[in-house]
């Protein structure tokens, strides 16, 4: 995106839900060690329940956890809206599994004791994928106020201008003047911050996007 | 039931005493007694009582002192040489012999179920063990993915420049508690799997609790199970076979989570839980809320044999009632109010008899 805000790198963080508090506080050790800060929990209540900074993060969560299991709580992590990615640790995985972790979206899936350079390699993947994800999202979240700058009748008419439809055309749909669509037209590229049609165009897509995935 | 090794023998001594002294009894009162009462009879009481506590060969050699007892006092009684009092005699040396016999044999044929008894128990305990595999791993797993990452991030701290000593040395402590920890899960698990006679020890009950559950918890986390285990502070220690006890206590607890299974999940809830009323029994229970047990199988869920599981072999419950009956407690199952059952069962404090 050419004209889109970036959001500034913050230092990134790493989340961890596992029952066990050796686990807990050698993984910890582990990741700063490499220089990476992390946020301990010791069950998925505790997680939900503490205030996570505004930073790329990846959650490395245990499976076999009391009350509620790691890929339960990976499914309720998406209906709550919570979009992390994820590395499972486990004691004992099996295929079903880890089939299930990997379709809901986990990025690795890792059986205890494991080896520490593929840990850090699939924390590395989920910063990577939060950080272009949450890029992603600031770039929608700009693209919304923009459009939602646009008064009616520029909406109105960006609408009709991204499916290719001439001034003229618009004007007859719309039963307003040419002239009216002309200086509507250059508004909604002035405020929506579109160099050329093609950028219009792709921006309304992502709105779309936004709109579809929003309901 | 083995007593500790001092006092059962000084209890043994005593009792052979008193059992010798009472034959004496017996031949003084042949002796005075007229003739035609054959009170050498009543030694075979004697014998009887002597079963119960001495070996074979100690029971013959009673049995023996019985007959030489009842010889002497035919031929010290008065009349000796008339012929009823020589039937009299030979009658009380057969009566003898025979009582003596079929004592012996009887007690090597409850020996023998007391030993198949507990071969079965230890069946079952490896059985137990079996469905506890993954849990035991899981358990042991813990500590040792632990060490290793201490490990990989005592190495980084050694390599940092300048090296980070302190956090090096904290990371060894870690791993050394952790691989102590493993130690321990090992020694749990080896003393369960062991194949000893019951031996009975003044134990504690929370520890005995805490142990069984350490094992098994993983597994009852695993199955999307909530469990809350009370053992309230104070407890007398009891005198039991603490093995036998936590085997009881894992199969209940197992026996519980598969009652679970089709509850819808998060909603599994097991509860162990120990009572005590000071100077009573202390109480064990386990409770679940899961599918219960139909009325018509209440009655005989408890037999050998006599299972509702699909896999299951019938002997679990029928072990553990043997087991808490040979520490002179009791088992039953009573059903919830609402849902799901609790079983319970008891364990006398203070001496217990063997």
């Amino acid at each position: 995106m050419t004209n889109v805000l970036v959001t500034p790198q913050e230092e990134p963080i790493i989340f961890v839900i596992d029952d066990d508090l050796s686990v807990r506080t050698s993984l910890e050790d582990l990741l700063a060690s490499v220089g990476l800060r992390c946020q301990l929990f010791g069950s998925t209540q505790q997680f939900l329940e503490a205030s996570r900074p505004d930073a790329p993060g990846c959650l490395i969560l245990d499976i076999r956890m009391p009350g509620m299991s790691g890929l339960d709580f990976q499914e309720q992590m998406v209906r709550s809206g919570i979009n992390l990615p994820v590395v499972f640790i486990t004691g004992h995985g099996d295929i079903p599994m880890s089939v299930r972790a990997m379709k809901a979206g986990a990025v690795e899936f890792l059986t205890k004791p494991f080896r520490e350079q593929d840990l850090l390699d699939a924390l590395q993947q989920g910063l990577a994928r939060d950080r272009s994800n949450r890029q992603a999202a600031a770039v929608e979240a700009q693209l919304r106020r923009r459009y939602a700058s646009l008064n009616q009748g520029e909406q109105q008419v960006m609408e009709l201008v991204v499916t290719g439809l001439l001034n003229k055309q618009i004007a007859a749909r719309l039963s307003v003047s040419e002239i009216t669509v002309k200086v509507r037209r250059g508004s909604v590229m002035r405020k929506m911050e579109a160099d050329s049609l093609a950028d219009l165009v792709r921006f309304a897509e992502r709105l779309q996007g936004v709109d579809k995935s929003g309901v | 039931m083995r007593e500790p090794e001092s006092f059962g023998k000084a209890a043994m001594a005593i009792r052979l005493v008193a059992l010798l002294g009472l034959a004496l009894v017996i031949a003084i009162a042949d002796t005075l007694t007229d003739l035609e009462i054959a009170v050498g009879v009543f030694q075979i009481a004697v014998v009887l009582m002597a079963v119960r506590f001495l070996p074979v060969v100690g029971v013959v050699a009673v049995a023996l002192v019985c007959m030489a007892l009842t010889v002497i006092s035919y031929e010290l009684t008065t009349s000796r040489g008339s012929e009823a009092a020589l039937i009299n005699c030979i009658i009380s040396l057969a009566a003898i012999a025979m009582a003596t016999y079929l004592a012996l044999r009887m007690a090597v044929a409850i020996r023998s179920v007391h030993e198949t008894r507990s071969q079965l128990a230890q069946i079952a305990r490896v059985n137990l063990l079996g469905e506890l595999t993954a849990s035991i791993a899981h358990e042991l797993n813990q500590p040792l993915s632990a060490i290793v990452m201490s490990g990989n991030a005592s190495l980084r701290w050694m390599a940092a420049e300048p090296a980070n000593l302190t956090k090096a040395r904290q990371a060894v402590e870690r791993m050394i508690s952790d691989a102590n920890r493993a130690g321990d899960i090992i020694v749990r698990v080896r003393a369960l799997a062991k194949r000893s006679s019951a031996h009975k020890e003044w134990i504690s009950v929370a520890d005995t609790v805490e142990e069984i559950v350490s094992l098994a918890h993983s597994e009852i986390d695993d199955q999307g199970v909530t469990l809350t285990v009370d053992v309230p502070e104070g407890l007398p220690p009891l005198l039991a076979d603490r093995v036998q006890v936590q085997q009881v206590l894992l199969n209940l607890m197992l026996n519980a989570v598969d009652a679970m299974k089709k509850v819808e999940p998060g909603g599994a809830q097991l509860e162990v839980s120990v009572d005590w009323n000071a100077g009573g029994e202390v109480k064990f229970s386990v409770r679940d809320n899961g599918a219960g047990v139909s009325p018509e199988n209440v009655e005989r869920i408890f037999d050998a044999f006599y299972t509702t599981k699909e896999e299951g072999m019938g002997i679990g419950l029928a072990i553990s009632r043997s087991i808490i009956e040979a520490h002179g407690g009791r088992i039953w199952m009573t059903a919830n109010p609402s849902i799901g059952c609790t079983f319970q069962f008891t364990l006398p404090t203070g001496k217990m008899d063997t």
